[in-house]
């Protein structure tokens, strides 16, 4: 049994229900779960940057995963809808507070610039529209290499007919342009009862042209080799990480931490050796 | 002699209030499986539904239930439970999902899964108890799932023959 992860529940204030939906995904066997903050910048109103609430506030305990002896892991995520370019920020600090950055293109030269330049994790895809643009193979491939992942959440799937046609269309075109690589399938739940358990998501993703293998990789170990990568966009090019310590010498500088080199293929000019899939490393 | 084979899902139904479990029969979940195949497969998945689908068993206490499947078809039927967002009874709706825990070529080898994890569920239960009263009945029942556990599939060997 793998490592299940659902990296997109979407942020609600009422902390009950908060708590009923991480209670749901670690009663279906979600080890790790992302609570997303969606944000829409725009020129004109000058709009602060959500930032995450701590874990303790949005649940007294953790509850322990199915079939495991841990308790869950919740981690913060934020989508950043974006319309125009300039509207991303790289440097923002409130990004940092994050652990894990996401964007959803609306127009295809945005799609082309979050595959190519932006140092984002995620590349989420509307679900719930017609998409008014197709994937191009280039900045698709362009994006593996980063070892970006694009997403497919499903919720909006269940809801509606109509949003299910879409979501069905949308993800075979992906999945078509990026040959069943790095795609990541995640929930968008607002409600416990919007959750399915993980091998039915696995066996959903056969309607969307994913093979078994690759629906299995899409909840689990994409989900985790993401992770990875979000901790060296905030790491200096993979090589340096450093940590805040809480103890007394709050200057002291972590060792430097040389990561995992993958010994052979680490030509220059190609990504860091973590930031990449396991299997791609292989290869 | 060839038998015809089947794929047996071990599924659970999970609602917001455990109570509303209890009004749910074989009928009204075959009902609403056979509703959610014909929405998303079309006459094709409906066709494929009414071979040799049937609900075998169902406990309403804890919500499990057994989905019988032709085994050339069963994973276009089982991608459509997802889309079931509530099952429909006599008296009322009852909104839950379907989550699928274990998929088997015979009903023994389902209620071995299920054996097992039920023991699972009430570990899980133990660390929660209130006082030691309580802790002590799940520490029987676990012992107890492990007894009757021979018992048992004496018992329900004979379900297995059926085609």
């Amino acid at each position: 049994m793998s490592v299940f992860m659902d990296l997109n529940l979407t942020f609600s204030a009422d902390r009950s229900n908060m708590q009923q939906i991480i209670d749901t995904a670690a009663y279906l066997g979600f080890s790790t779960v992302a609570v997303n903050y969606t944000f829409e910048p725009s020129i004109k109103k000058k709009e602060t940057v959500p930032s995450p609430k701590p874990v303790e506030d949005l649940i007294d305990q953790l509850p322990i995963v199915q079939g495991r002896s841990r308790p869950i892991r919740v981690l913060n995520r934020l989508t950043l809808v974006l319309s125009e370019l300039s509207h991303f920020r790289p440097n923002l600090t409130e990004y940092a507070n994050f652990d894990l950055l996401a964007v959803q293109p609306t127009t295809e030269k945005l799609f082309h610039a979050a595959c190519t330049q932006l140092e984002v994790d995620v590349i989420s895809v509307a679900m719930t529209e017609k998409l008014p643009f197709f994937f191009k193979r280039a900045p698709v491939n362009v994006a593996l290499e980063r070892g970006l992942a694009f997403e497919v959440s499903y919720t909006a799937a269940i809801r509606d007919a109509t949003m299910r046609r879409y979501t069905i269309a949308n993800a075979v075109s992906l999945v078509q342009a990026c040959k069943g690589k790095n795609v990541l399938v995640s929930s968008a739940a607002m409600k416990p009862q919007e959750l399915r358990g993980p091998y039915d998501i696995i066996n959903l993703c056969s309607l969307m042209g994913l093979s078994d293998e690759e629906a299995k990789r899409s909840v689990s170990s994409i989900c985790r080799s993401l992770l990875l990568h979000a901790e060296t966009r905030k790491a200096a090019s993979g090589v340096i990480s450093t940590k805040k310590s809480c103890g007394e010498k709050p200057q002291q500088q972590e060792a430097p931490i040389s990561r995992n080199t993958g010994e052979g293929d680490s030509g220059e000019g190609c990504a860091p050796a973590a930031k990449r899939l396991k299997s791609q490393l292989t290869d | 002699m060839v038998r015809v084979k089947s794929r047996y899902l071990l599924c659970e139904i999970n609602v917001t209030d455990r109570n509303s479990l209890l009004l749910l029969n074989d009928k009204a979940i075959a009902a609403a499986v056979k509703e959610v195949v014909a929405r998303i497969h079309g006459d094709y998945g409906a066709a494929m539904c009414s071979l040799r689908f049937s609900v075998k068993y169902l406990n309403t206490q804890t919500g499990m239930v057994f989905l019988r499947f032709p085994k050339m078809s069963y994973k276009l039927l089982w991608s459509a439970l997802p889309f079931i967002t509530s099952i429909d009874t006599r008296w009322k709706k009852i909104p839950c999902f379907l989550n699928c825990l274990h998929v088997g070529g015979t009903i023994r080898t389902c209620q071995k899964f299920l054996i097992r994890y039920n023991t699972q569920q009430l570990h899980r239960m133990l660390p929660n108890c209130q006082n030691e009263e309580e802790k002590e009945k799940i520490r029987k029942a676990i012992l107890s799932c492990s007894i009757i556990q021979g018992a048992f599939e004496d018992e329900r060997d004979d379900n297995e023959d059926e085609p």
